[in-house]
């Protein structure tokens, strides 16, 4: 679906993007994180054809991106981070005007436009929508065309838990009917959620790249932390893994002088802080 | 081709809604009668009050070649202010992305209207022109017109980031079309200062009645409409 080898790119005589190399399978999640400016969305795009004077192989469907075709975009659906709907116009003109663009048959509006509950505002215009009802028309305009691939930027920003939970719903429903789709996130917790794979960018450069799960493990695992008070109150930790052979926290079971437990799990970030020495949140 | 007719299609339902530029597309008609029937009618009261054989006559050819940049211009102007809002609005970024891309939005937004207004000056101008004009003459206005309805598209979308800010740059592009005004009142070699602008060359090729005189317009056109083109193309 996706193959991008020895990818390098630059505004500037100084380089952007240097030496990148990956492969996104078909019907897979993957996931980009990195801090602003660290080159995702010249990735992404590059990977949508919207730049093209760069140096190395970056196939998409088959197709070198700067040699794309309009058949390209018959296939690729993005969703960017801001509004890219005619404000003076419905949310149906919208959707009818963009699907219209292609060749394909496109998704029934009516059906996509309930999918995020929009219907009963489809005839309004958007430039009285608010940013979270105007997120989710971007993402259904994504889908109009049935692409294969989806490049999505931020796909729940600014919206509430309730639609950000349908959004990841029907971001998982895409992937199960086959489509590939590209996620550009700061969210670790989407992105930990909904990722196949993610792929740490920094600086143009991709530091770690695989699931999630993957990555957490490499930290290592959890730790333990208890509290007790003896002379005052006590902290101490111990991995979990360890648990069994930690005698001050047997013995503060045994006596029942425990204050508090918990554990804690490393997250994305942890992972991304410790790969880059930076963190997104 | 189907990207392209419906995109357009789009910026034509865009100025349905928006009254200004609605009425500047017809706006050289009403510009039309004015010149072919009102500035005959105040040179004959001019004439007769002053007692002078002519006043503005004298300066029909002038009235000619302003109506023909005219009218193109303002079918640019339109299809600029379009294209600033879906710059505004990031719908441009979009349309890139869909099979109409980068090359067909400019040919929706550039290249069917600069046509619409070419065709639209060889049909208005035979009926509101003031002086006899040849065919070929008819046609080397209409062509110079719409280079000129370009220039000033590119610069309006070129210089200002916003319709707001295209509309003050509007006014000032639009005076680049005066340079046809220069050879009418300037016949020292001083008026070739003003020779970088593709209407004076326009203006000077109808005065003295020399159609070679528009190869140089028509070159310097394509030199302005390259430069400016290459800017837009890297703003976009």
């Amino acid at each position: 679906m996706i193959i991008v080898e020895n990818l390098s790119f630059s505004y500037t005589k100084s380089p952007f993007i240097s030496g990148m190399s990956f492969s996104v399978p078909e019907g897979e999640i993957f996931g980009f994180l990195g801090p602003s400016g660290a080159g995702k969305s010249t990735l992404q795009k590059i990977l949508i054809g919207m730049l093209r004077t760069y140096q190395g192989s970056c196939l998409v469907n088959g197709i070198e991106c700067k040699n794309r075709t309009k058949n390209f975009y018959e296939n690729i659906g993005v969703d960017f981070e801001f509004s890219t709907m005619y404000e003076k116009l419905t949310a149906r003109e919208n959707l009818q005007f963009f699907s219209s663009l292609y060749e394909k048959k496109p998704r029934p509006i009516d059906e996509l436009l309930e999918t995020v509950g929009l219907e009963q505002d489809a005839d309004k215009r958007v430039a009285d929508y608010s940013k979270g009802m105007k997120s989710r028309l971007s993402f259904i305009k994504a889908l109009l065309h049935d692409p294969t691939l989806l490049c999505l930027d931020e796909p729940t920003s600014g919206l509430d838990p309730a639609n950000s939970r349908i959004m990841k719903h029907m971001i998982l429903e895409e992937r199960a009917k086959g489509k590939t789709i590209l996620l550009t996130t700061h969210n670790m917790q989407d992105a930990a959620e909904l990722c196949d794979r993610v792929a740490f960018i920094v600086n143009g450069k991709i530091c770690a790249l695989d699931s999630p799960h993957n990555l957490i493990m490499s930290k290592g695992a959890a730790t333990v932390t208890y509290t007790w008070v003896e002379n005052g109150e006590h902290r101490a930790s111990c991995p979990l893994e360890q648990i069994s052979s930690d005698e001050r926290l047997k013995n503060l079971i045994a006596k029942n002088r425990l204050q508090s437990i918990h554990s804690s799990e490393p997250t994305l970030n942890d992972i991304f802080m410790d790969v880059t020495g930076r963190t997104l949140l | 081709m189907k990207a392209i007719r419906l995109s357009f299609f789009q910026m034509a339902a865009a100025m349905r809604r928006d009254m200004m530029l609605f009425v500047s597309c017809f706006s050289p008609i009403l510009a039309g009668f004015f010149f072919r029937f009102a500035i005959p009618l105040i040179e004959s009261a001019l004439t007769d009050s002053f007692h002078i054989a002519a006043i503005i006559s004298p300066y029909y050819k002038l009235v000619d070649i302003l109506f023909a940049m005219l009218s193109s211009t303002m079918f640019c102007f339109v299809s600029a202010m379009i294209s600033l809002e879906e710059r505004d609005e990031k719908t441009a970024v979009y349309l890139f992305i869909t099979p109409l891309r980068k090359t067909g939005y400019i040919v929706a937004r550039f290249g069917v209207p600069s046509a619409i207004a070419f065709l639209a000056t060889i049909i208005l101008l035979p009926v509101f022109k003031l002086t006899p004009l040849s065919p070929l003459t008819i046609l080397l206005l209409a062509t110079g017109g719409t280079l000129q309805g370009m220039i000033v598209a590119l610069l309006v979308l070129t210089v200002s980031s916003n319709k707001l800010e295209g509309m003050a740059v509007t006014k000032l592009s639009t005076l680049t079309i005066f340079g046809a005004v220069i050879p009418f009142f300037i016949t020292s070699d001083i008026q070739y200062v003003i020779s970088p602008l593709p209407s004076f060359w326009i203006g000077k090729a109808i005065l003295e009645n020399m159609p070679l005189y528009m190869l140089p317009a028509f070159v310097l056109s394509a030199m302005w409409i390259c430069f400016l083109f290459k800017r837009y193309l890297r703003k976009i």
